[in-house]
């Protein structure tokens, strides 16, 4: 197990991260803390070590995604609430681009997490495949798919 | 800046959050570290269940097989089984008479020459004891000469005459099959060796005292018909 300082240090290098993909993936603020404390718990009960940070930062891409799958997944758990209250939570600042954040948040859920991966945390194609266990070709495929959506609805101009 | 980072850049973990995250691990921390001694406990606990079982399954198998026999007849037939250790496991009247001195008196547990000499002492079968008595002590075993030597010392100084032969699994198959003593049974396989004519159920009703005599006289009838020369004892090896 962990040692607390190490835990604490992983919070606060990745908790904003592990935050953005929960909303990403669940747009439920309410799943989001349960699933977050979850992914720290991995982190905390995880033996193994880690090559680099960008190492560590992957594990935890890696590991939110399939925490937020997994929590979709069981039926019993969803409380699905309308985009509109999860925009109006009060977590999302008024500066924040909404409108760009609400089209985004209605794209398909592999779509939000290449977009994410891609535009947001910088990882290439070839790094998000190997993350989510995909083929490269499958991430070209969902980009170029969720950027017809997104210059769809935003305008030629939305990246 | 992309305007997709733009939008989510503000998106990040409250201190509360963080706080409340970190709270909820140490809980667990502690929980965890008390579940896996607990879960520890258990199965530490649950091993040495198994471990005793196994012991005990294993110790019962060991200690509680006759791997020697010892048939005690004078009219009482009694068969001792003991085992590796020397420690009478299991004893088995084979009449009346050793019925009658088995149901007060227990010689379980006890090493054999302790509950043999029990019984010689004991007062329902010393009367079987009086009169010149023959005391025939019958063993098998793999290795026989020890307790052999054992139970003929006890010969010192009694008013009674003792005996000891050895015998074999077979022959003991043979006598329970009769329901008798695997040491009557090898005497009458002896004595029917001189008389044909006797039979199992003509010993059941005789004393070890009477066989012997009979085989006594048969020995001698012959040994004077053909000078000394004698059959041989069935089963095994006598010796007074």
């Amino acid at each position: 197990m962990r040692s607390p300082e190490d835990v604490s240090r992983a919070v606060e290098a990745h908790a904003d991260m592990v935050r953005r993909i929960c909303l990403v993936h669940l747009k439920n603020e309410y799943d989001t803390e349960d699933v977050f404390q979850n992914v720290f718990m991995k982190y905390m009960l995880y033996k193994e070590s880690f090559e680099s940070d960008e190492h560590e930062k992957a594990w935890f891409v890696r590991v939110t995604i399939n925490a937020c799958t997994d929590w979709l997944r069981s039926l019993s758990r969803r409380r699905w609430v309308p985009l509109e209250s999860v925009l109006e939570e009060g977590s999302i600042p008024e500066d924040t681009s909404r409108e760009v954040l609400e089209v985004v948040l209605q794209l398909p859920e592999r779509y939000r997490e290449v977009i994410y991966l891609f535009y947001y945390e910088g990882y290439s194609a070839v790094e998000i495949a190997g993350i989510l266990g995909k083929k490269e070709n499958t991430i070209y495929t969902w980009l170029s798919r969720a950027r017809g959506i997104l210059r769809q609805k935003l305008g030629g101009e939305w990246a | 800046m992309n305007r997709i980072r733009e939008s989510m850049e503000g998106i990040r973990a409250s201190r509360e959050l963080k706080a409340g995250t970190l709270r909820y691990l140490e809980r667990q921390r502690g929980r965890r570290r008390h579940t896996v001694w607990g879960r520890g406990a258990f199965y530490g606990l649950a091993a040495a269940i198994c471990l005793l079982l196994v012991f005990k399954v294993g110790w019962h198998s060991l200690y509680g097989m006759p791997t020697s026999y010892i048939s005690m007849d004078v009219n009482p037939s009694i068969e001792l089984g003991v085992n590796r250790y020397g420690r009478v496991v299991a004893a088995e009247a084979y009449n009346e008479d050793g019925w009658d001195v088995l149901k007060h008196l227990s010689v379980k547990n006890k090493p054999y020459v302790q509950a043999v000499c029990s019984l010689l002492e004991d007062e329902a079968y010393r009367k079987y004891l009086a009169n010149d008595a023959t005391l025939v002590f019958t063993i098998i075993s793999d290795s026989p000469d020890a307790i052999t030597e054992e139970l003929k010392s006890l010969d010192e100084g009694v008013p009674y005459r003792i005996l000891t032969y050895t015998s074999d699994s077979h022959c003991m198959e043979e006598a329970h099959q009769y329901e008798m003593s695997f040491g009557k049974y090898r005497a009458y396989l002896e004595l029917a060796e001189y008389d044909r004519s006797v039979t199992v159920e003509d010993c059941h009703g005789m004393s070890m005292g009477e066989i012997q005599d009979r085989i006594e006289g048969c020995r001698q009838h012959e040994e004077t018909e053909h000078s000394g020369n004698h059959g041989g004892h069935h089963g095994g090896h006598h010796s007074e």
